[in-house]
């Protein structure tokens, strides 16, 4: 096309990339869901201690918590307990809580609640572990058993992670005598891990042993084992049961190492158990509430950063160019005529305090009678500014009797009339009652119908709630708006109004 | 659907030219924003088609400001017939013709008696911007009354009939006689339900008219045949609307232009943007018209040749005229 310069193309290709290019990097890499039903798991985790406490001694609880710095990200957590001191303490990667009390008798209960979610941004943490270790100590048929076993694993394995995954297997064939004799007839996880662990440090791999919840609802559980090492860049996760690789991801970890989950001082029977439950919640209202309880502040330079107030300012204030985008359609594409050029989106803004129905209810009744008024003051013969003025308190009046109207007939929506534009209505008197003279009745009508079509439409568009979030989401849709409108403004064919207006050519040829 | 597909190739197929490629390709690639006023306000184009040495209707004096309204009586002089008209208004509004006084009295062109006063409010509602584009603040202008020559009385209804002549470049491209009807009100707008004709240009003989959009043949008030009327001084008109360019620096504008039966071909006024249907009124498309004469600027623009406005009435004459009606 002749008339679409390469400027102009460029232009609105820029426009355009860049558009699709941000709200790609927000949806893709940042992980904003595209629309607002969009919801997250959110766990409630309770972890219910229960113990006998002795009579006399001073009480001491410690229990792991789980530390989130993985894929988890905590929003809420909270120790219950009576007449118990707390705190919290982190420790090689691990959190541990203490519960004190200087007296406690008899059964005792104590919770942890912890609600959390998974880590909205899939941003990767570095992660630092260990890659060498001193071998453990080994003697006599033990050494010899776990040298035998050793041999073939290292035939058998490439890297770390074959190594340790051929160990697991060769460990759980409880057949061969090698693993009978180390196992010494205990065939627990917990007594393979220890194996596992022993072979492994022999060939200086490092392994550490992880505690894990499962996430799932309504089933009592115990913390389940397994086993993980690293591997220069990743925890590589093993089960020290099947040799499966990879934890699952429903897996919370909860704590490393050999301690037990729990340790009690002053107390005996401790009992942890795990109930959890999951609801639902709005993800960008979860990705909010993560953000305060995060580092990731990847919402800050959005618009979700300003304060309420603002953010609702705005959301209307995003939508404005799409009502812009619709009347630019009707008038150019359609050929609609309207008053004015943007009036019709002021009146759209507008139908937003008074709803539809009653917003085209009110336009018209008002209007019309500020066009009668308007005619009889035509009458007298009045210059432009004082019988616009007129107009307008006449305007004012009006609205301030159906307000008053309404609301002694118990219609509360009648007083949202009172923020309707004043001014816009006033102008579009004026300028339908000048459309009316010069153009006639007829013409008049077609306008203000054409207005107010454009501005019902344009009300619709702009109140489309997925189409609110989305545009308050992701900004830079306006750039991809902005491209669209460059584009029409070089746009050359014919308006549909037009294939109408010219259809006498079409008939002079049939 | 697909009927409204085939229109659209149809009148593309015709060079059929629609609002948005005439604002895309004409109005903003050939008139510079800055030249618009010229052709806006009808006191700066008289003023500088005085200069140029084209014909205009003489001017009896502007009134700019409420206080000036009391010269009134003092431009008029003694003069039965003047027209009052806003500087800047748009589509022949707030024009006012008075044919006819007597004692303290006027009667405008369509027989309506008024009173010295509701004139001077016809002028202070110009003043205060009522007619003008925009609203801005504007000036009334009071001239002669064309009195159109006798050639148009049969295919007529009051009013004055004009005659609007598209120009690309100085080029003429369309001519169209727009006659005033009963429905109009006696003016001469298209949209306000005058009858365009549209004109040969090679030698001025009507050709069939457009009426609402319909292409008519008869004068809808007077029964009378529209087309095959031959309009004198035909080449006169065509260098008056040819030589517009010159006098505004505007590349792509209507002339709209009036028969005196005394005075001969006058320019009434110039506009920017000129409306479209006279391409129904031709029962001819614009856009071949419009490459056609762009083609042979480029070609001039080759040989570093430029044409004065009659020569350039012969290439649209030659290009464009002749054309048999259907």
């Amino acid at each position: 096309m002749r008339s679409l310069t390469l400027h102009l193309k460029v232009l609105i290709t820029v426009l355009v990339l860049l558009g699709v290019l941000v709200t790609a990097y927000q949806i893709f890499i940042l992980g904003i869901p595209v629309t607002e039903d969009e919801t997250d798991d959110l766990w409630n985790i309770d972890a219910k201690v229960e113990f006998v406490a002795n009579a006399k001694d001073p009480v001491k609880v410690q229990m792991f918590v789980p530390p989130l710095n993985r894929d988890y990200v905590s929003l809420n957590e909270s120790f219950i307990s009576n007449n118990y001191g707390v705190s919290v303490n982190r420790a090689d990667g691990n959190r541990k809580v203490t519960w004190s009390a200087r007296r406690a008798s008899s059964n005792q209960t104590l919770y942890y609640r912890l609600v959390l979610t998974k880590r909205y941004s899939n941003e990767k943490t570095t992660v630092k572990g260990p890659t060498f270790r001193d071998s453990l100590a080994v003697e006599g048929p033990e050494k010899v058993a776990a040298e035998a076993l050793m041999a073939p694993i290292r035939q058998h394995s490439a890297d770390v992670e074959t190594f340790v995954s051929e160990t697991i297997k060769r460990v759980n064939n409880l057949n061969d005598d090698n693993v009978k004799l180390l196992l010494a007839g205990d065939t627990s996880s917990m007594k393979k891990a220890q194996v596992i662990d022993l072979l492994l440090s022999i060939a200086h791999v490092p392994m550490e042993k992880v505690h894990t919840i499962r996430l799932v609802a309504d089933t009592p559980q115990t913390p389940e084992l397994w086993l993980r090492s690293f591997n220069g860049n990743d925890w590589l996760y093993f089960n020290p049961d099947t040799g499966e690789q990879g934890l699952p991801s429903d897996r919370l970890l909860w704590w490393t190492g050999d301690d037990n989950l729990i340790t009690v001082d002053g107390g005996k029977k401790a009992n942890v158990t795990f109930s959890m439950n999951n609801s639902e919640m709005n993800a960008i209202r979860l990705a909010k509430l993560t953000d305060e309880n995060t580092d990731a502040d990847f919402l800050e330079y959005s618009l979700y950063g300003l304060p309420l107030q603002t953010q609702q300012t705005f959301m209307i204030m995003v939508m404005i160019p799409i009502g812009v985008l619709v009347i630019l359609v009707l008038r150019n594409l359609i050929g609609i005529q309207t008053l004015g050029t943007f009036t019709p989106v002021l009146i759209a803004l507008a139908f937003r305090e008074t709803q539809l129905g009653f917003g085209i209810m009110l336009f018209t009744v008002i209007t019309a009678l500020g066009l009668s008024l308007r005619s009889y003051l035509e009458h007298l013969k009045l210059q432009m500014l004082p019988r616009l003025s007129v107009v307008l308190t006449f305007v004012v009046v009006l609205i301030a009797a159906i307000s008053l109207f309404s609301h002694k007939l118990g219609l509360e929506r009648g007083l949202s009339v009172a923020l309707f534009p004043m001014v816009i209505l006033t102008m579009t008197i004026e300028r339908l009652s000048i459309t009316w003279e010069e153009r006639g009745g007829g013409h008049a009508m077609k306008v203000a119908i054409g207005t107010l079509f454009a501005a019902s439409l344009a009300h619709l568009l702009m109140m489309v709630p997925e189409l609110v979030y989305f545009v308050f989401t992701f900004p830079a849709v306006l750039l991809i708006l902005v491209g669209f409108m460059l584009a029409m403004g070089r746009y050359r064919g014919y308006r549909l109004t037009e294939l109408v207006r010219f259809k006498a050519f079409v008939k002079a040829d049939a | 659907m697909f009927g409204l597909i085939k229109t659209w190739k149809a009148l593309e197929a015709r060079g059929i030219m629609g609002i948005n490629r005439r604002n895309a390709d004409y109005v903003l690639k050939y008139n510079k924003r800055h030249l618009y006023p010229i052709v806006d306000d009808k006191i700066i184009t008289k003023e500088r088609a005085i200069k140029a040495g084209i014909h205009v209707p003489e001017m009896y004096g502007i009134i700019e400001t409420e206080k000036q309204i009391e010269k009134l009586d003092q431009i008029i002089g003694n003069r039965n017939d003047f027209v009052i008209k806003p500087a800047q208004g748009a589509g022949g509004d707030g024009i006012m013709v008075i044919a006819d006084r007597f004692e303290d009295r006027y009667r405008t062109v369509s027989g309506k008696i008024i009173s010295h006063e509701e004139i001077e409010h016809q002028i202070s509602s110009i003043l205060t911007g009522l007619y003008s584009l925009g609203g801005h603040r504007d000036r009334a202008l009071i001239e002669y009354r064309v009195t159109p020559d006798q050639i148009f009385k049969s295919i007529s209804y009051e009013g004055v009939p004009d005659i609007r002549i598209i120009v690309l470049m100085g080029y003429p491209v369309m001519a169209m006689l727009r006659l005033p009807t009963r429905q109009s009100g006696g003016k001469a707008n298209l949209h306000q339900g005058a009858i365009g004709v549209g004109v040969d240009l090679a030698t001025g003989l009507t050709l069939r008219g457009t009426w609402l959009n319909k292409i008519i043949s008869k004068h809808p008030d007077t029964t009378n045949a529209v087309d095959g009327v031959q309009l004198p001084n035909w080449d006169g008109f065509m260098k008056l609307a040819a030589s517009c360019y010159e006098l505004c620096g505007l590349g792509y504008i209507g002339v709209d232009m009036v028969l005196d039966q005394d005075k001969g071909p006058l320019i009434l006024e110039l506009n920017a943007r000129p409306g479209l249907n006279i391409q129904i009124a031709n029962d001819c498309g614009l856009t071949q018209r419009t490459h056609a004469i762009e083609a042979h600027l480029e070609a001039l623009a080759k040989d570093g040749v430029k044409e004065d406005a009659e020569q350039r009435v012969r290439v649209s004459q030659g290009l464009f005229g002749h054309v048999h009606p259907q």
